[in-house]
């Protein structure tokens, strides 16, 4: 990791980000490891809660996946959860993706994210406006929020409680002007409390991919289409599987549920279980629960 | 005038030889001393064996009395030499003929009023006998169930000092007790736990059967309520019935772990030590160790209930009595192995709240890693098997026109895989499809195009590890035992991998 070195751009360089010139409070110059991001590509950042639901997990992956697969390219902080999920997946689907830190360049927090630091570096890069060698502390957090949404073109928060570090980040997008997409989710549920006060209150809804394709211009018409694709996603499977298909949804469903929805033999429903993970068409949410898949374009691959 | 009795010492697990030897004599002043590296209890046992004997009726001479154990160099403990002590002091003091004493050995506890008192190690001890030559073995009554189960020796029980006198002068007629083990293992068991008695969960309680016929190891994760320890309750219900040796073997464990009521154990054991157990009782402690609740769960269940809330320190113990099926101690007295051969049955929360992944879960999924991440990863990739045992639902509960099958039904398949399996392994050292290695899987888990297709795109699309291969192939291989089926097929297979990606968030699948 130490191999890539540390370069520090400042607001009067010429490779300092347009969007971060141009924007209140903004940084005096940046800590920058790996590359900047493409002022010619588009860019989204999403975020969400550190402590994300299975539903929250699934729809991140969804639209991380589905915005790199059109070049889109994926900003965010690097923290548990959403943040790190979509970032993640930014990468496995071959997008790149962009870290901004509220910590020295140099310094991973958390840990468990190790993994997704070292991978960033190959397609990407991490940015950081405090020194190296400062460590993670609670103040500087919410500060750096104003580059993630800074950096980008579109802001989608995933799932947020009430009050939460997305709210900050939020907030400053307004100022900022940039556009907000929020991922609906039920009204009981606490970790959507956020997204669906968003909505009320006139952001985007994001109910795939294409939603935001759209709102970036990148495709036209892309939620009919996508419908289409939808509907056929189920087509080819046998009667039994599309017997678990039904009783299956978003939120985990374990398995005992499933044998006495369906009926079936359970050693035919775990056979028939396996198949359809094997298809994408639903997903193993851990400890015998499981979901539906949501699916770019149908095309089962992960 | 000089005696000497036989009886036998206890080492751990293993008996040694020991002679009680006595000797009255004239000259110098009157003392009752008793040598030959002993225990306090033993030490102690002065005072018990002269009362005994003065309230049935015999007065310690005031002469210079000696007891020595022999051999000296080894230290003895327990209190099972009270009554040799006392035979051997009548014996010296002309009462009995030193003749009646050959080929019988002697042990059990006075009190005070010259009862003869039950003791521990009793079987291990006779059978021991047994095996040096002995013809008789002399006990307390109450131990003569436990004892009389040792074939091809006399064993006699006896209530009272008096009455052991009577025996060895051959004023009373010995009666001797044999107990006929397979006659008491054929009876029909009356279990505590039935699987009749659980509503619904068919996938746990299938993995639960799946877990028992190959002896794989199982951890049983759900939400509070759901049935995960009465589930574990049932496992030995549906384990099959124990054969004479394994009886006799638990019986001499339990037995020296003081533990065994009276007669011998008829069903396999079930031990569920409590998440505050300390390392040593789990493994075996004392500076001669005592059988841990690891041998104590010998041949039966080891039930770990709330697992990560035991300490991981505690539970490494596990790793290598899980692997070798015994446990080796090492004391300044010595090294001592005990067997340790058990099926690890765990329950657990999948998470602090206990409800993840359903949505009435709080923690968040990293409120849930934290929470996993108190078990010890190590003990988990000993662990085949992992089965989530559902909330149960008021309509399960209630509805009464589902007859669920009993243990009985059960224990008929798993006693059928197990047969296939002692077939299967007649000429190797291993026992059940859990403990084959990499080549017994090359050799008896062949899959065909089909099967190893699907194993191969599981393994690229649900990203397993390497380390969960084997695992699969042999939870699969018990599966299509259960199936009566010599090949496996993919749906063995699919039901193998589903206990394995149910582990998911646990392990690292």
């Amino acid at each position: 990791m130490s191999e890539t070195k540390i370069r520090y751009i400042c607001a009067l360089e010429p490779e300092f980000p347009e969007k971060l010139k141009n924007i209140p409070n903004a940084p005096d110059g940046i800590y920058v490891r790996g590359c900047l991001p493409d002022p010619g590509k588009k860019t989204v950042s999403i975020i969400g809660s550190r402590n994300n639901s299975e539903y929250g997990r699934g729809a991140a992956e969804y639209f991380a996946r589905g915005l790199a697969k059109h070049g889109v390219q994926i900003v965010s902080g690097m923290a548990r959860g959403i943040d790190g999920i979509s970032q993640s997946t930014a990468l496995k689907s071959g997008g790149s993706s962009f870290g901004i830190l509220g910590c020295g360049i140099d310094v991973v927090y958390p840990e468990e994210n190790r993994l997704l630091y070292e991978r960033i570096l190959e397609k990407g890069g991490l940015i950081s406006e405090y020194p190296p060698g400062t460590p993670p502390r609670a103040a500087l957090f919410p500060q750096r929020n104003r580059i993630i949404s800074a950096l980008s073109d579109v802001l989608l928060v995933v799932e947020a409680r009430q009050r939460s570090g997305t709210s900050i980040t939020v907030r400053f997008a307004l100022e900022q002007g940039r556009d907000i997409f929020a991922v609906p989710g039920r009204i009981t549920d606490p970790l959507s409390y956020g997204c669906n006060t968003l909505i009320a209150d006139g952001a985007g809804i994001a109910t795939c991919p294409e939603d935001i394709l759209e709102a970036l211009g990148l495709i036209q018409g892309g939620r009919n289409k996508h419908r289409k694709l939808n509907l056929n996603k189920f087509s080819g499977l046998s009667e039994t599987q599309l017997k678990i298909i039904r009783c299956l949804d978003y939120n985990p469903v374990s398995i005992n549920e499933i044998a006495s929805k369906t009926g079936c033999d359970l050693s035919d429903l775990m056979l028939e279980l396996l198949k359809l993970q094997l298809l994408g068409c639903i997903e193993n949410a851990g400890q015998g629960f499981y979901i539906l898949k949501l699916e770019v374009n149908g095309d089962g691959s992960r | 005038m000089f005696s000497s009795v036989h009886s036998m010492s206890l080492h751990g697990i293993n008996v040694r030889e020991v002679s009680v030897e006595a000797d009255v004599s004239e000259g110098g002043l009157p003392v009752f001393e008793m040598v030959g590296f002993l225990g306090s209890e033993i030490k102690e046992s002065r005072g018990r064996i002269r009362t005994a004997l003065k309230n049935s009726g015999f007065f310690l001479p005031p002469k210079r009395i000696t007891v020595n154990l022999s051999p000296a160099d080894q230290r003895k403990s327990g209190s099972h030499y009270d009554l040799p002590v006392a035979v051997s002091l009548l014996t010296a003091m002309g009462l009995i003929l030193p003749e009646m004493l050959s080929d019988t050995v002697i042990a059990g506890e006075l009190s005070l009023s010259g009862k003869v008192l039950s003791v521990k190690g009793i079987l291990p001890m006779v059978l021991h006998s047994r095996k040096n030559g002995y013809k008789r073995f002399i006990l307390p009554l109450e131990n003569a169930e436990e004892g009389g189960a040792a074939p091809g020796i006399e064993v006699i029980g006896v209530q009272s000092l008096r009455e052991t006198l009577e025996l060895l002068t051959g004023e009373r007629k010995p009666e001797p007790v044999h107990i006929d083990i397979s006659e008491l293992l054929k009876r029909r068991q009356r279990h505590s736990h039935d699987f009749c008695s659980i509503r619904g969960q068919r996938a746990a309680k299938r993995a639960v059967e799946v877990s028992a016929s190959g002896m794989h190891n199982i951890l049983l994760v759900g939400p509070p309520g759901g049935g995960k320890s009465m589930m574990a309750k049932c496992l030995p219900s549906i384990l099959p019935a124990l054969t004479e040796e394994e009886c006799m073997e638990i019986t001499g464990i339990h037995s020296i772990a003081g533990i065994l009521g009276s007669g011998v154990v008829t069903e396999r054991p079930f031990i569920s030590p409590h998440h505050t157990v300390s390392s040593q009782a789990l493994s075996g402690g004392g500076s001669i160790p005592k059988p841990g609740d690891i041998s104590l769960a010998h041949r039966g269940v080891l039930f770990l209930d709330e697992l990560p809330e035991f300490d991981t320190s505690t539970l490494e113990i596990l790793r290598q009595p899980l692997e070798d099926r015994e446990i080796h101690i090492s004391r300044a007295s010595g090294n001592y192995t005990y067997p340790a051969d058990f099926l690890l049955a765990a329950a657990m929360n999948p998470c602090k709240c206990g409800y993840y992944p359903g949505q009435r879960c709080t923690c968040g999924e990293t409120g849930v890693k934290k929470y996993l991440s108190r078990i010890s990863r190590p003990l988990l990739d000993r662990i085949d098997i992992v089965s989530y045992v559902d909330e149960i639902s008021f309509d399960e509960l209630n509805d009464d026109s589902v007859k669920e099958e009993s243990s009985e039904t059960i224990r008929a398949r798993v006693t059928e895989a197990f047969e296939i399996q002692k077939k299967r392994f007649q000429e190797s050292k291993i026992r059940f499809n859990s403990e084959m290695t990499g080549d017994d899987i090359r050799l008896f888990c062949p899959l065909g195009d089909k099967e190893e297709e699907l194993l191969r795109e599981s393994f690229k699309a649900l990203s397993l590890s390497a380390r969960g291969y084997h695992r699969i192939l042999r939870t699969a291989r018990t599966i299509a035992d259960l199936d009566h089926s010599d090949n496996i097929n993919c749906a063995h297979l699919s039901e193998a991998i589903s206990y394995r990606i149910t582990g998911k968030g646990i392990w690292d699948v």
